[in-house]
């Protein structure tokens, strides 16, 4: 036995190289998915590693590339360690405002440290666009209950991020029961996928499910989530009509 | 133009405020009604405070006094110790309804039933905070949190712990308990005030659960937070003194 | 009867920790015991969603000692039984795992290792090892595997209950938080899809029949009287285990033919190691892995073997050498130079590795 099956890739390798690759920014796909006048107020929720913050990087990243000013927030809140924090002085040397815990900030003792930072409570008061990320649990979208204004707040989009590669959220029936629990939500987001090994297949598979679900639920899907190394196939509109949106990854990099 | 600086007990700690409690957090109640015990009864010299592993453990660098942090549900012996080895110190065990009524039971149980010298606090929020929501002891009825998704099921795990009734009926009549509420800080500090009284006069055991808000878990705004606090929570935890060393008590 | 949690295969994507709850699930595991501790909590969370739904049950208990009991009882009944902790925890539940182990009480226990001693960290280490293995105030008659992808996690988590109850050992998955909170893909599959046949459990305790009528009583004890009767236990005990421990052993090697560097790591440093061995070979240089997939009992002949052969060899762990210690105990009398590379309590990256390598070359 000389080798095993090469499963292992140089996962670790280079992590704690500072990315100072510029070109990673996105290219505008030129589709606008809706002409806003003032803030851009979007939440990005879903189930337990659905892809939120994967998804609600990449558009804060958007809209700083379109020379926007923006505030990206992590309300994760059962597991506040392991989301944006290591990402943070990364996405704030590119312009972006970034409210998490920091390493050192959050006291090292015991658990998980504090959970929200006063400044989430109080971000929708802050001028230009803001990214919520926001985090799984079992009330859900009842998170919104602890950002001051978010009931009222007319600008707020709530997107559901969903990968049916995720066994609770893998057939219409389950989606559908799993976004009903949600409350309000805005727009869905197809973010289907196997990590590394995704193919287009996967990703239509994931794009005829949630198609389904928002005729069902008579939610528009905003956009299929694929991974920037699948740009070169040149797609820009999945088989459903659904458009594509190219996203860099940027999650790996953030354990320890 | 000066700042206005709130109003703070001469024994916290400058240097550590403002504290890293979530905003809405009950702690930060409880524990200025504790230091303006301590300041009123001067004894800040003597306080050895101790903390549990969960939120309270946030209040170890709180006070200009010494602390120490310990295992989860171990507070309470960690304070018997120092206080069997020294009786000059004064002994606050602080801790959450998870490290007082779940790990900490054995502890609390036999703290009390031996009547030790020492002040336990406890603050009850109805779940487990830091790490991220999980039913405690004290959850109520069908409330649902990260290990009781579909709500809490009374028939398969029990009511919820009525901790200071269990401590009153098993210390002698030397003991005090009491149950406050963030809601009521001035009442709550007179019962902190005289668990901390019956610890010096070296009379007997003191105990104290404080109700407290978690919004952050909860997910609860402050309407409802307080609505939860206030409306909720006393149908199952009655507010007032338990037991008071041969005097009357209050409801 | 309601239906299979998982029928056939699919290929999915979640994080470690859903891994060990739907591993548990298709090896029909009945009902798990825990209590709240960082990195594992999220077992618990996706158990206690999915477990009505296939008729399985689960309590939090008070505390890990009772979880390790009530485990222990949850075994006695005869049902398959497991619990998870990390860290504090598994120092409590190691009185639970003592009993087991004088007892011969197949309980399972999935542990997600976090910094040590004491409440330290709650992100990642491998400072679990010498807990895990010898824990309990006895010999270590226990069986524990190391995994290091979510494929592991999840074909060792259904692993671990038909050996625990095969041979009749407390039986660990040794994962960590880094494990436990990263997201891969693998794929999820009924045992019986697979030609895996669970390992039949049965009771210790309330089987049919009424004692004294129909059967004689189960009279269960971990107690004994005298020095000698005591020997005989535990000598019985070991050599049981010692039996069985050529049977269970399982190692990986990874380019070790002609390593002039043996690299010995366990569990997710795996992945750092093979990946700078990777970069190393494609320079010319003849380094090799090592992996201990069970670091107890551990596969000493095989070991032993590749140390032999090798001009030198590197531990690396994310501990103090507590992975060490029980090489050395395995290693006994043999001259190979050992260089340690510890990092207690934080992660080890490829780049690392290759830098420690080049220097004993």
């Amino acid at each position: 036995m000389v080798r095993t099956s090469n499963i292992f890739k140089s996962c670790f390798t280079g992590l704690f190289k500072h990315s100072s690759n510029k070109n990673y920014f996105l290219e505008n796909n030129n589709f606008e998915v809706r002409k806003i006048e003032g803030r851009i107020i979007e939440a990005y929720i879903g189930e337990y590693a659905s892809g939120k913050s994967e998804n609600a990087i990449n558009r804060a990243v958007e809209l700083r590339e379109q020379g926007r000013k923006v505030t990206l927030v992590d309300l994760d809140l059962v597991e506040p360690f392991y989301t944006l924090r290591p990402l943070k002085k990364q996405l704030e040397e590119l312009g972006i405002n970034v409210i998490a815990w920091e390493t050192r900030e959050t006291m090292g003792l015991g658990e998980a440290g504090s959970i929200l930072k006063p400044e989430m409570k109080w971000v929708l008061r802050r001028e230009y666009d803001i990214i919520l990320d926001i985090g799984y649990g079992v009330e859900g979208a009842k998170t919104f209950n602890l950002i001051e204004g978010a009931a009222d707040n007319k600008e707020l989009k709530i997107f559901a991020v969903v990968n049916t590669s995720r066994p609770m959220t893998a057939s219409v029936e389950d989606i559908v029961e799993y976004v009903e629990r949600l409350g309000k939500v805005d727009g869905l987001i197809n973010n289907t996928h196997l990590g590394d090994e995704t193919d287009w297949d996967i990703i239509e598979e994931g794009a005829e499910i949630i198609s389904e679900v928002s005729k069902e639920l008579d939610i528009p899907v905003i956009y299929t989530a694929a991974d920037e190394k699948l740009k070169d196939m040149g797609i820009a509109t999945d088989k459903q009509g659904i458009p594509v949106k190219y996203i860099h990854r940027y999650m790996p990099h953030s354990f320890w | 133009m000066s700042v206005a600086t709130p109003q703070m007990p001469q024994c916290w700690r400058r240097e550590t405020k403002a504290h890293k409690f979530c905003p809405g957090c009950g702690h930060g109640l409880v524990l200025k009604a504790l230091g303006e015990a301590i300041d009123e009864l001067g004894i800040q010299d003597k306080i050895v405070f101790g903390c549990d592993i969960g939120c309270s453990l946030l209040a170890w660098d709180f006070f200009n006094v010494d602390t120490v942090q310990t295992h989860h549900g171990r507070t309470t012996p960690v304070i018997t110790g120092i206080k069997r080895a020294n009786e000059d110190v004064i002994g606050i065990a602080y801790m959450g309804d998870g490290g007082g009524y779940a790990i900490g039971s054995q502890h609390l149980v036999n703290a009390a039933s031996r009547n030790e010298k020492i002040t336990v606090i406890l603050v009850n929020n109805t779940n487990y905070g830091m790490t991220g929501g999980q039913m405690a002891p004290t959850t109520l009825p069908d409330q649902k949190t990260e290990t009781s998704p579909y709500g809490r099921d009374v028939k398969d795990t029990g009511n919820p712990t009525q901790g200071p009734e269990m401590v009153a009926a098993i210390t002698p009549e030397s003991a005090y308990v009491a149950r406050g509420t963030v809601s009521n800080v001035r009442q709550l500090k007179k019962y902190i005030k005289r668990a901390l009284e019956n610890q010096i006069s070296g009379n007997g055991f003191s105990f104290v659960e404080a109700l407290s808000g978690c919004p952050t878990n909860w997910r609860t705004n402050a309407a409802e937070t307080w609505k939860f606090i206030d409306k909720a929570m006393p149908e199952y935890f009655k507010v007032g003194e338990i037991k008071v060393p041969s005097e009357k008590k209050e409801g | 009867m309601t239906e299979k949690p998982i029928q056939g295969e699919k290929r999915v994507f979640m994080t470690g920790n859903e891994v060990v709850a739907w591993a548990a699930l298709a090896a029909n595991a009945e009902i798990m015991y825990g209590y709240p501790i960082t990195p594992q909590n999220e077992i618990m969370h996706y158990w206690t969603r999915l477990a009505p739904k296939h008729g399985r049950k689960f309590l939090q208990t008070e505390d890990e000692i009772s979880a390790g009991f009530t485990t222990v009882g949850g075994v006695l009944a005869g049902r398959r039984s497991f619990t998870a902790t990390a860290g504090p925890g598994n120092t409590l539940m190691q009185e639970a795992l003592s009993m087991a182990e004088m007892m011969r009480i197949p309980i399972v226990q999935v542990v997600t290792q976090r910094g040590g001693p004491s409440t330290a960290t709650v992100i990642y280490s491998q400072q679990e090892v010498t807990m895990t293995c010898f824990g309990g105030n006895g010999e270590g008659a226990r069986i524990v595997y190391s995994t290091s992808t979510h494929q592991e996690l999840y074909d060792y988590t259904i692993k671990a209950f038909n050996t625990a109850w095969k041979y009749r050992f407390p039986t660990h998955v040794l994962g960590d938080g880094y494990q436990s909170k990263m997201r891969e893909s693998l794929t999820m599959y009924d045992p019986e899809a697979r030609g895996i046949d669970m390992v039949p459990t049965e009771p210790y305790v309330g089987n049919e029949g009424t004692p004294g009528v129909d059967r004689d009583p189960n009279h269960l004890r971990n107690t004994y009287n005298t020095e000698d009767e005591l020997y005989d236990v535990v000598t019985n005990l070991m050599s049981d285990w010692e039996k069985y421990a050529p049977e269970i052993a399982e190692y990986q090697e990874y380019d070790v033919e002609d390593a002039d560097v043996l690299i010995i790591a366990h569990g997710v440093v795996t992945r750092a190691a093979q990946a700078a061995i990777n970069e190393l070979r494609a320079q010319g240089k003849k380094v090799g892995h090592f992996r201990p997939v069970t670091l107890r009992p551990i596969a000493e002949e095989q070991l032993r073997k590749r140390v032999e052969q090798a001009k030198s060899v590197l531990v690396v762990e994310s501990a103090y050498g507590q992975l060490r210690k029980i090489l050395d105990n395995a290693l006994y009398g043999l001259t190979t130079p050992i260089t340690n590379f510890f990092k207690p309590g934080e992660g080890v990256t490829a780049d690392e590795v290759v830098e420690e390598v080049n220097k004993l070359l």
